[in-house]
């Protein structure tokens, strides 16, 4: 059976969009984050690339890609127990507040 | 250095099941048939360094080639058009047809 990330042949998927766009800041931050915790030891690029194919069907296709990074770095910290769900919920509603 | 068993030249069937959690063989060359182009060395395991793991033993990972009109329905390009691919040996076994 084939999973969601496994495209390559699909029918229907039409032509691939090959437009340009600019790299967001929170784009290059997913990027270094990730980049730091393979440095520290915390997650290799394996993990993460089994994290973001264990979203789901229905997360994969509505989440963009670097939201599936953030997705997945977040699905690993809380399975090596670096920060539980409920903090990171926390620090995001804390974000929201203070940015309106 | 390696204990590779193919070598350039051998023709290779790729496995055709699918396997539960991580891989690096891509579903459109399952239970397809090419040929082993170059052997690229040994690697850790991304099938198990994606749980955590160490990824030992090493694998022997290969380039191989694939006939595009093999690989689509109804392939347009040249029948000479050819799709490289880098795959791990314990997805390879030794090809009976000639391609």
């Amino acid at each position: 059976m084939t999973r969601i990330h496994d495209l390559g042949g699909s029918s229907g998927a039409g032509p691939i969009d090959k437009s340009q766009h600019e790299v967001e800041d929170w784009e290059h931050l997913a990027d270094a984050v990730l980049v730091v915790l393979d440095k520290k030891g915390i997650n290799t690029i394996d993990e993460h690339r089994r994290a973001i194919e264990s979203l789901g069907p229905e997360r994969y296709k509505k989440l963009g890609y670097y939201e599936r990074w953030i997705a997945a770095t977040e699905l690993l910290l809380v399975e090596k127990g670096v920060f539980t769900s409920e903090e990171i919920d926390q620090k995001a509603a804390e974000f929201e507040e203070s940015w309106g | 250095m390696t204990s590779a068993r193919f070598e350039p030249g051998d023709h290779v069937h790729v496995q055709a099941e699918s396997k539960a959690g991580h891989v690096r063989t891509p579903d459109y060359v399952r239970g397809k048939t090419g040929w082993i182009e170059g052997v690229l060395g040994e690697f850790k395991n991304p099938e198990l360094l994606a749980y955590g793991g160490i990824g030992l033993p090493e694998k022997p990972l290969y380039k191989v080639g694939f006939h595009q009109t093999d690989l689509w329905d109804g392939y347009v390009g040249s029948a000479d058009d050819a799709l490289y691919i880098d795959l791990y040996e314990h997805w390879l076994e030794p090809a009976r047809k000639e391609i």
